[in-house]
């Protein structure tokens, strides 16, 4: 069992500079309305912003710019040779009936989760597994993310597509974060990094307004390795420990102007005014499905 | 012998004289092709011409060369509203003087199609769980622009080679994307004088039989069409511009390394030096590749969205994202209309009821429905 680190809670803003590769030049476009980082908004996470008023004096309703976070299979594909908004639209609709059936809930890279499945080959009909999200990615209904865990010395990965019809079930045990976008480099650490019992109950949080950020750095296996990993600049893995030539060599190919690339940044993000419209048009939505869920729940049906 | 002739002795059941070569009727048994055959690359398409950058001789020019026209703004008002007056659409369904003949439905019958834009694909599920990729086909504002009689069609250049041999059908020409007449000619906007629409950015010609004649002016939807039905749809191919033989025809190319000099992505050798002892004309070779119009046949629809006037396809279409296709009923016989469908075309109930919103074929898992267990 994983020896539980100290957990740090950073403020909501703090967290934009580890998505900084996703959004470095929306962070500081998104001044529209004011940020949800005051101490005394802390609580209330997913409160929807009104902005000041347009110009028929009516208050628009504006998603909270976290919305960028937890749900980001609602934004499209950023490739604008494949991009249609009608297209966009329709797939939206689908992806809010969906989840008007299946609660898809809030989760990060590094979070543990359980997914139901319907299975014809198990025998009670469903399989249940449980496993640290190591990648997630897909937009619209093609969003898909992959669970990790050690089953009896061997490392298993499964990538589930978040709205298969197949799915019963997704609970997330634990929500948090990790120093890293994507884990993949969990598939060469210590298998204790990856092992999480199949019986897992879910944590309640302390604080429920920020997901918290596990500065956990992982120990990695002697090579050979999967991949470069001394190349890819992460955050949550321990001193690699590796002979001068490997880091020289990295510092040879790496590419450092791309933080400086605007134009590369741009391309691969949405721009914030779409943004804002698109989460706008969602939230009401997803709102609405959370508060029916509440009720059912209050009243002990689910 | 040479080739050709045990080739000509063994395939042919005729008696052919010395003279006649006969490179069509040739059996591609695999056994025989490997022996006989030097070169599986078929020849008769090699001098077809398979695309223009210019239309036909016989189109009117279209677009208009844009100019920087210096208007005010009050004046270019009073342009659009000039325009709004003079193209007010008619709809012939809402008490027009045109006239809808309710003809009746055969097998025979051959319906007109549709235009509409590949907006994209989307990923379905069937209710056994299966993940099925959708194409999303946009139907767009189609009208029918006028009908061409099969007599008047047989004599025209297109017409004349597509009814050489067999029985004349009408043609009934459609448009669609209503655009501003002013990016356009005066000759091309007096295509569309007749009808008194907007003119249409794209035109189609789609070949019925005389009892699916639609009259001019008439809308046409996704309603068109029946869930579970199968169409084909046909679409210019993806551009890939100048490509060489390893993508273009699936060449192996050369070694990676192991000592291979400037030899990784080449064709190889072209020809024996013996038999014919030329480069054979149809080799493959390095050129342009895509952009040809093709037919993807027999596509299944899946799901009818008559509010957004959007049709669902099983599998995907020809063309990129954002293209312009055309779809009809499938040619397939097996895959054929055996009851009848919307004919001539789909109209609204007079009732003034509303139709289903969001059609779906009953194999599809709707996804308000619940979760499918297995």
């Amino acid at each position: 069992m994983l020896r539980r680190a100290v957990l740090q809670t950073f403020r909501q803003g703090l967290a934009q500079s580890f998505f900084k590769r996703n959004a470095v030049s929306l962070s500081e476009t998104t001044v529209t309305h004011q940020p949800i980082e005051t101490s005394d908004e802390a609580d209330e996470k997913s409160v929807s912003k009104q902005k000041p008023g347009d110009e028929s004096g009516n208050t628009v309703v504006v998603a909270p710019p976290e919305f960028r976070f937890m749900y980001p299979e609602f934004l499209p594909d950023p490739a604008m040779e494949r991009r249609n908004r009608l297209k966009e639209k329709l797939e939206r609709i689908d992806m809010l009936q969906r989840r008007s059936v299946v609660e898809i809930p809030e989760f990060y890279t590094g979070s543990v989760m359980a997914v139901t499945v319907a299975d014809a080959n198990s025998p009670n009909k469903f399989a249940r597994f449980v496993g640290i999200c190591i990648q997630r990615g897909g937009s619209g209904l093609r969003a898909w993310f992959i669970l990790r865990n050690v089953v009896d010395k061997q490392g298993v990965e499964i990538l589930y597509e978040m709205y298969c019809p197949l799915i019963q079930k997704i609970e997330v045990l634990r929500l948090e974060r990790r120093l890293d976008e994507s884990l993949l480099y969990l598939r060469d650490a210590l298998p204790e990094y990856s092992t999480f019992p199949l019986d897992m109950e879910p944590e309640r949080r302390l604080n429920n307004s920020v997901v918290p950020i596990n500065p956990l750095k992982v120990k990695l296996r002697p090579r050979p390795w999967l991949e470069r990993w001394e190349r890819q600049n992460l955050q949550g893995v321990e001193d690699l420990n590796l002979p001068q030539r490997f880091y020289d060599k990295a510092e040879k190919v790496a590419k450092p102007w791309e933080k400086y690339d605007l134009m590369l940044q741009y391309r691969k993000t949405i721009p914030a005014e779409e943004q804002e419209k698109i989460f706008a048009d969602v939230h009401s939505q997803l709102q609405q499905q959370e508060f029916k869920r509440k009720i059912r729940r209050r009243r002990g049906t689910d | 012998m040479s080739t050709l002739g045990l080739l000509r002795t063994l395939f042919n059941s005729k008696i052919v004289t010395p003279n006649a070569i006969q490179l069509q009727s040739l059996n591609r048994s695999p056994f025989l092709v490997g022996l006989f055959f030097n070169h599986e690359q078929v020849r008769t398409m090699s001098r077809v011409k398979r695309r223009t950058t210019h239309p036909p001789y016989w189109h009117v020019l279209k677009n208009n060369q844009r100019q920087d026209e210096k208007i005010s703004s009050d004046n270019l008002r009073f342009v659009r509203e000039v325009i709004q007056d003079k193209y007010k659409n008619k709809s012939p369904i809402k008490g027009s003087d045109l006239d809808i003949e309710k003809k009746e439905w055969d097998p025979k019958t051959k319906r007109s199609g549709v235009i509409a834009r590949n907006i994209g694909v989307q990923h379905m599920w069937e209710k056994d769980g299966k993940k099925v990729v959708c194409t999303v086909l946009h139907v767009l504002d189609n009208h029918v622009i006028r009908y061409v009689p099969p007599e008047e069609y047989a004599k025209s250049i297109i017409g004349a080679k597509v009814f050489r041999n067999r029985k004349p059908l009408g043609c009934l020409v459609v448009g669609a994307e209503a655009a501003n007449p002013d990016r356009f000619t005066r000759q091309y906007c007096s295509l569309f004088n007749e009808v008194g629409l907007l003119p249409k950015k794209r035109l189609a010609r789609f070949i019925v039989t005389p009892n699916a004649v639609l009259p001019p002016c008439t809308p046409l939807t996704a309603g068109h069409f029946v869930v579970g039905q199968a169409v084909d749809v046909y679409g210019k191919t993806i551009d890939y511009g100048f490509q060489g033989v390893v993508k273009r025809w699936g060449f192996k190319g050369g070694p990676a390394s192991h000592g291979a000099t400037k030899f990784h992505r080449r064709g190889g050798t072209i020809g024996t030096g013996r038999d014919k002892a030329r480069v054979w004309p149809g080799q493959k070779m390095p050129g342009h590749m895509g952009s040809e119009r093709r037919f993807c046949r027999g596509l299944k629809i899946v799901r009818i969205n008559m509010k957004y006037n959007v049709i669902y396809v099983k599998g995907t279409v020809p063309g990129p994202t954002n293209s312009i296709v055309q779809i009809f009923d499938t040619l397939l016989p097996r895959r054929k209309f055996t009851e009848a469908p919307p004919h001539p075309t789909y109209f609204p109930p007079e009732d003034g009821t509303l139709p289903q919103e969001d059609i779906w074929d009953s194999n599809m898992h709707v996804f308000g429905s619940p979760s499918i267990s297995v």
